[in-house]
Formats: structure tokens, C-alpha cells, sequence
């Protein structure tokens, strides 16, 4: 008798918190204040320097600097 | 503003070019060595010598060859260059070279240009095939490394003189370290200056080495020397090795297509459009 009321219980919990999930999911589709794309993607990409021949394009990971270059990227 | 560092300093002509070492806490001897290295990796990874470990490796196609630890490393760099570029650089690229008269260093000239015996290349992996102390070049292929191994070189010894060293190998360059004044190693690029921390910056063009109507850079779908639009191309990524791949590979896809390809895979970048255009 006992068991027969644990395994009772234990469907009726389960029938419930589904229901419960099913209606909590249905009254929440989407968060209408939540940004259409996530941050990341207008994050800055970069900076734009007039260089010799055309522009330098310059990722957030890299800085700048106005000290003279103690050697260069060239085409050899 | 910390202290300046001391920085050693070394420069040099190897590998056919200008090269330049930089390190904190390294001394001249140590500098020294490193030119060495530069030198005997040189001397075995060349085509314009028979003599060379590249050269055996070429006149074995078709059979397996013990490699160097050194040269297997690069050439498995070389298939993951391949992948990288989407099978727009590859070193199975002699043929070519020799197609259109590159056939010894250029400082003795070029010779004449066969062009119509140029092909498109095969894909790098169905040429080539690396085990562990061994490789296997297809019969009527052959490599030639060029600008990837000085991208490379340049990462190795960044690794050996760091942790706050510059190697440049004729533009091909790493930085590794806070360099001088504890903000990065200031770099040239494009006529700015750029700091340069764990990062490195090469430069691909059709400006330099070429003769007549024919540059050195080929374009692995046709063969021929790449007619894309663009003339020369710089970036900074993250290693030396990487920004010459994707260097190489903007230059290559052309001036429609180099701007996004570089937002996808470099940290910065500069696009020189071709000469006549």
C-alpha cells in the first residue's frame, strides 16, 4: 500500500511540475526588452587610419602609438 | 611610464633578405646564436640549393624521405596554411616557380618565362603527406616554402629569445613581451606605428621580385602569377606565421573579398589596391 502511494505521488509531482513548466514557457516566448543581437556584434571593429596607398584598419587588440618603430612589416 | 628596458639588438642578410633580431636580457652571444640558427635552417629549408634537406625531399617525389624535425614541423604548418587559406596557399608551388623563370636566387636574374607550362596546383594534402620523421611529395610535385618559413622561422625564434623579443626575417615578423617601455614592441606598418605584444605582422606583394609582366606570387588556382587588384597587402595577427598566411591569402582573394577576409582573421590590416588601377 505504501509503495503504491509513493509511486502515486510520485506521477502526480511529475504531471505537475510539467504542467507548470508548459505553462511558465508558453507565458514566456521571448523577453521583449532583450537587444535584437547579442553585444559582441556591435562592438567596435576597429579604427580607420589614413595610411600611404590606402587605409589602415586597425582591430581593438592593438594600439596605436605615436613612438617611432624600432622595425617594420615590409615586402621583401 | 615604467623604466626602458635594455634591449639588445642584431641585425643581418640571410634567407636572400635583411634581418633583424631584438630581445631584453639576451646578450650579443646570444643574438649571435640566433643568426646562426637563422642561417642553418636557412640553408636546409632553401630550393636554390641541391644540396638542401627541401631539395632532397623534392628530388625524392614519389617515395618516402626521412625529414628533420624542423622541416616536419613545417610542413605539417604548410597543410594547416593550406586549410587556413582555403587551399590558396600552397607550397606545391615550384613548378610554377620555375614556369615563369624563378628559377634561381633573383639577385642572378631571371630566366625566360614558359608560361603555358604553368598548371593549377593540386590540393597541398593530395601531394603531400607527413609522418613523424618522414614525407612523401607526389611524383611531378615539389615544394618551395618561401614567405611561410620566414613567418614560422620568426615565431621559433621569438620562442627561444623570449620573453620580450622581436625576430623580423625581411618584414616577416614576432613580438612576444612587453618590449622597451612595457607597452609592446612599436612596429611599422603601412608608414603607422603599431604596438606589438604576442603578436605578429608580414607583408605580401607583387611589388617586389617580379620582371617584366610576371610576379613571384602564384596563384595556386591557375598557376600563373596572381592578377587580383590588389599589389601588396599587411597584416598583423597572431603569430608571424599566421599573418603571412593571411597576408598572402588577402592579396590572392582580391580587393572585393581581402576586406572581409581580414576583418575575419587579422587584428589589423592594410590593403594596397594594384598600380594600374
Amino acid at each position: 500500500m505504501r509503495t503504491l502511494l509513493l509511486k502515486a505521488g510520485a506521477t502526480l509531482l511529475t504531471f505537475a511540475t510539467t504542467a507548470m513548466a508548459a505553462v511558465y514557457v508558453t507565458s514566456h516566448l521571448k523577453n521583449p526588452v532583450a537587444p535584437l543581437r547579442p553585444t559582441v556584434l556591435s562592438a567596435p571593429s576597429g579604427a580607420t587610419f589614413s595610411a600611404p596607398g590606402g587605409q589602415l584598419t586597425v582591430g581593438p587588440s592593438v594600439q596605436p602609438s605615436d613612438l617611432k618603430p624600432v622595425t617594420s612589416t615590409y615586402a621583401s | 611610464m615604467p623604466p626602458s628596458t635594455a634591449v639588445e639588438s642584431h641585425h643581418f642578410a640571410a634567407l636572400g633578405t635583411n634581418c633583424s633580431l631584438f630581445a631584453a636580457g639576451r646578450s650579443p652571444a646570444e643574438l649571435l646564436e640566433a643568426e646562426f640558427s637563422v642561417r642553418r635552417l636557412g640553408a636546409r629549408l632553401t630550393r636554390f640549393s641541391a644540396y638542401s634537406e627541401l631539395s632532397q625531399l623534392n628530388e625524392s617525389a614519389g617515395r618516402w624521405f626521412t625529414i628533420g624535425e624542423e622541416l616536419e614541423a613545417l610542413l605539417r604548418a604548410s597543410l594547416r596554411a593550406f586549410e587556413m587559406s582555403a587551399g590558396l596557399v600552397n607550397i606545391a608551388v615550384l613548378p610554377s616557380m620555375l614556369a615563369i623563370g624563378y628559377t634561381r636566387p633573383l639577385s642572378e636574374g631571371a630566366t625566360v618565362a614558359m608560361l603555358e607550362g604553368a598548371r593549377p596546383l593540386s590540393p597541398l594534402p593530395d601531394v603531400l603527406s607527413v609522418r613523424r620523421g618522414a614525407a612523401h611529395v607526389a611524383a611531378g610535385s615539389a615544394l618551395d616554402l618561401g614567405g611561410i618559413a620566414k613567418g614560422w622561422m620568426a615565431d621559433r625564434l621569438c620562442e627561444v629569445l623570449g620573453p620580450n623579443a622581436l625576430a623580423n626575417l625581411g618584414g616577416d615578423l614576432c613580438a612576444v613581451g612587453a618590449g622597451p617601455d612595457g607597452d609592446g614592441w612599436p612596429v611599422g606598418v603601412a608608414g603607422a606605428t603599431l604596438m606589438l605584444r604576442g603578436r605578429g605582422a608580414a607583408t605580401s606583394s607583387v611589388r617586389r621580385r617580379r620582371w617584366g609582366e610576371v610576379n613571384h606570387l602564384i596563384d595556386p588556382r591557375t598557376g600563373l602569377p596572381s592578377r587580383t587588384g590588389l599589389a601588396e597587402v599587411s597584416v598583423v595577427a597572431a603569430g608571424g606565421f599566421e599573418a603571412e598566411v593571411v597576408a598572402k591569402t588577402a592579396l590572392l582573394v582580391g580587393p572585393e573579398l581581402a576586406q572581409a577576409y581580414c576583418a575575419a582573421h587579422a587584428l589589423a590590416w592594410w590593403l594596397g589596391p594594384a598600380d594600374d588601377d
